[in-house]
């Protein structure tokens, strides 16, 4: 006979043999249910965050910061906010003014429902109207803030999540009183961001800079004008970046923080899971040991029954791996969850499924070699003699 | 006690099996003590944080808004304030961009260092009062460069002297510790008289006022009292707790309450499901055993204690070492947040935690074993 058909053999045999010990099946299942549970809908917080952040991303739009500076660090003097208007490649809009919006972001305090404790979220100061340069917001109540009162509007989640937000409400921001005016929603995103006149925000806290500017170029090509008129501008010290790079830059840091604690605790449930595994394994290839030695005394190869045990373990982790991810979506996907007062929604994408179902068949894999070995090196005759 | 050997017997029936149980106690166990211990380790940070130690900063922003330091007399003058002291702060760099350290410029008034979380010897105390140019060095920060007492120290700070020169130079006088959960790792305290004094811009300013106050119940009052004399002037205040200051910088991890609940009991059930179906195995197999224990006049009672004993020991060693294991690796996390140590509580709600899982577990199997017809089992017919 050759390999593949005794491999084929002793897979569908152990297989059924499998469905009379289901004390070790079940553990194997749930162990590596738990496991890729977990492993997912942490993987998920990370994948949230950065589908949030880089949701309402445009090809064509830049944003320029001071050099070397990311954040609340980066300051624009309003002497080169003008030079940056009238560098090249930069859309023209509607009465021939170039698309560029400048932010001025300060970080103010409010207090959670409920819990009343304190989180920081930003006053983003705006130069243009909200509703016009971003298509994405669009305003669920009230109006939006006129330019030089001391009025603002709020995202949806800032109601939802803080107290003070209503229509109406005073809050009391820098030393002025600031009248909530309006509710907007921005695409889906559940971070608190609240907009006001840059001008006004910028003369209360007492400051010429602007934090960050983002321009719409003509084309995705002018890019390397525009980077080249502002690097070569000895007057500007600025920085130009694609849209879509300074915001994954943005939340790097708190990226690498999330997947580092989802692995470091998906992989010590995995070889919590996996150690599971190696036991029902190891009772599962003892039961069968005179099964085992009989076949291969009737000319089954040692090579094909070791690898017909390590695909049993395999196949026997692959439905706690799908329970894993389904379980996961199921409970986990579009959670909202704000971990170091950022708020998202976690994402269960069909990537993450993929690394699931990798991380269970490694389980299976490693968790099945040392019975597979062992189930090869007892000599036939001595199996066959004992129990 | 002479029922010992059996259990270890018992034990090492199979080798194999009680070591992977053993080792698969300890992975939930340790992931259990990081978790836990986490969590824990950081409530009890904040709850250490003194109360009583107020914090006065501009109202616009807590990072870079300078205060006057003429609102020094104001603030003192509020009942219940005991001991006020100006806070300037300034990165440092010495040698290499890389090596930063955080300048704390203070003025040494009488009995200063009770308005901070530093501990200081009297003498390194006296030194300092005594030199205009002195600096207290933190330990970390003297065992980090080997710095000691008489060094003179060069410092860059973003800060210019009168004659332009950002180039500062200090002399050790002394250290100090720090017990604060929130602060720098790297500081050190040079004298705000003449800081202050020898720069050229931004004088008679100061980023923080430190105040110690009569009564720590009285805490939430006397912040209340200081913002509220300098409301609507130009230099709002707003007063915090040194505790109010930790929460909030340490809130992000209690966010993660939830998780780290749905991570253990993850762990949890998956070990008491894997634990359970081993043990019910190794019954199964030890039937003819266990029948000739009973034929010897073990009552049905003993041998499910005699299971439970068994099952204790396992979980018991692996959870000691699945905690050991956590707590060596916790400090690792200090990291991110100063001062971390694992909680004597969080090993003994684990211990106490690994036995409710071993009993959970054993019972079935125990109860297996102390229900076998000996008559049947002895006849190698296996219970069911």
């Amino acid at each position: 006979m050759s390999f593949n058909r005794q491999f084929v053999a002793l897979l569908r045999m152990s297989l059924a043999a499998s469905t009379q010990r289901l004390g070790s099946v079940l553990t194997i299942l749930i162990g590596v249910t738990c496991a890729v549970t977990v492993l997912v809908s942490m993987l998920a917080m990370g994948s949230g965050a950065r589908r949030q952040v880089l949701a309402g991303v445009h090809e064509d739009r830049v944003v320029v910061n001071s050099r070397g500076a990311s954040g609340i660090e980066s300051s624009i003097p309003r002497e080169e906010a003008d030079t940056v208007r009238d560098l090249p490649g930069i859309k023209l809009g509607a009465g021939g003014k170039p698309l560029v919006e400048f932010h001025a972001i300060v970080p103010i305090e409010a207090r959670r429902r409920g819990t009343g404790r304190r989180i920081f979220f930003p006053l983003v100061g705006v130069t243009g109207s909200p509703t016009e340069s971003d298509p994405e917001l669009h305003l669920t109540e009230g109006r939006v803030f006129r330019a030089g009162l001391h009025e603002l509007i709020a995202s949806v989640p800032c109601v939802r999540q803080f107290s003070g937000f209503a229509l109406g409400d005073k809050r009391p921001i820098g030393g002025a009183d600031w009248t909530v005016v309006g509710h907007f929603q921005q695409g889906d995103t559940q971070q608190c961001v609240v907009l006001a006149d840059a001008e006004i925000l910028m003369s209360t806290f007492n400051t010429n800079t602007y934090t960050e500017a983002t321009a719409t170029l003509r084309s995705p090509a002018d890019y390397a004008r525009l980077q080249h008129a502002l690097e070569s501008n000895p007057s500007l010290h600025l920085e130009v970046r694609h849209e879509r790079e300074a915001r994954e830059e943005g939340i790097r840091q708190l990226n690498g923080l999330l997947n580092f604690a989802a692995y470091f605790v998906g992989a010590i449930m995995a070889i919590g899971a996996t150690l599971g595994a190696v036991n029902s394994l190891y009772s599962m290839v003892d039961a069968r040991r005179r099964e085992l030695a009989t076949l291969r005394a009737i000319g089954f190869g040692s090579g094909a029954v070791a690898a017909s045990i390590l695909c049993e373990s395999m196949v026997l982790a692959l439905p706690g791996a799908l329970l894993g991810v389904l379980l996961a979506r199921a409970l986990f996907h579009r959670m909202a969850v704000s971990p170091f007062g950022f708020s998202f929604l976690l994402d269960v994408t069909p990537h993450l499924a993929l690394t699931g179902v990798a991380w269970a068949l490694a389980m299976g894999l490693i968790g099945g070699l040392l019975p597979a070995v062992r189930a090869v090196r007892v000599p036939v005759t001595t199996a066959l003699r004992a129990a | 006690m002479k029922y010992l050997p059996l259990i270890w017997s018992g034990l090492w029936r199979k080798p194999g099996r009680t070591i992977l149980i053993f080792l698969q106690v300890t992975v939930a166990f340790a992931l259990f003590g990081v978790l836990q211990g986490l969590k824990s380790g950081v409530a009890q940070a904040v709850a250490a944080a003194r109360a009583d130690l107020l914090i006065v900063h501009s109202r616009l922003s807590s990072i870079a808004q300078p205060l006057p330091l003429g609102l020094l007399a104001q603030i003192r003058s509020v009942s219940g304030v005991k001991l006020a002291i100006p806070v300037e702060l300034s990165g440092g760099i010495y040698q290499n961009p890389s090596e930063r350290i955080g300048v704390v410029a203070i003025a040494p008034d009488e009995d200063w260092p009770s308005a901070f979380t530093f501990t200081i010897a009297p003498e390194y105390l006296a030194a300092f009062r005594n030199s205009r140019t002195a600096m207290l060095v933190r330990d970390l920060v003297a065992q980090k460069y080997g710095w000691k007492i008489g060094d003179h120290i060069p410092l860059k700070l973003p800060i210019a002297q009168q004659n332009g020169s950002t180039d500062w130079a200090f002399d050790v006088v002394g250290t100090f510790t720090d017990s604060d959960v929130g602060g720098g790792r790297h500081i050190v305290i040079v004298s705000y008289p003449y800081f202050d004094e020898a720069r050229a811009l931004q004088k008679h300013t100061v980023n923080h006022f430190n105040v110690a106050i009569t009564d720590p119940q009285l805490a939430a009052r006397v912040a209340d009292a200081i913002d509220a004399r300098f409301a609507n002037s130009s230099h709002e205040t707003k007063t915090e707790s040194l505790r109010e200051m930790a929460q909030a910088s340490m809130q992000a991890i209690g966010d993660f309450d939830f998780l780290i609940r749905a991570v253990v009991g993850a762990v949890l059930v998956a070990l008491l499901f894997a634990t359970t179906t081993m043990m019910v195995q190794s019954i199964r197999e030890r039937t003819p055993e266990l029948a000739v224990v009973k034929t010897l006049g073990f009552t049905d009672r003993a041998v499910f204690l005699l299971i439970l004993a068994e099952a204790l020991a396992v979980f018991l060693a692996g959870a000691v070492s699945g905690l050991a294991l956590a707590t060596l690796v916790l400090p690792l996390a200090a990291r991110f947040v100063l001062g971390l140590s694992m909680p004597g509580v969080v090993v003994a709600i684990g211990i106490a935690l690994g036995v409710l899982v071993a009993l959970i577990s054993a019972t079935v199997p125990a109860a297996l074993a102390a229900r076998l017809p000996v008559a049947q089992a002895l006849g190698g017919h296996r219970a069911a």
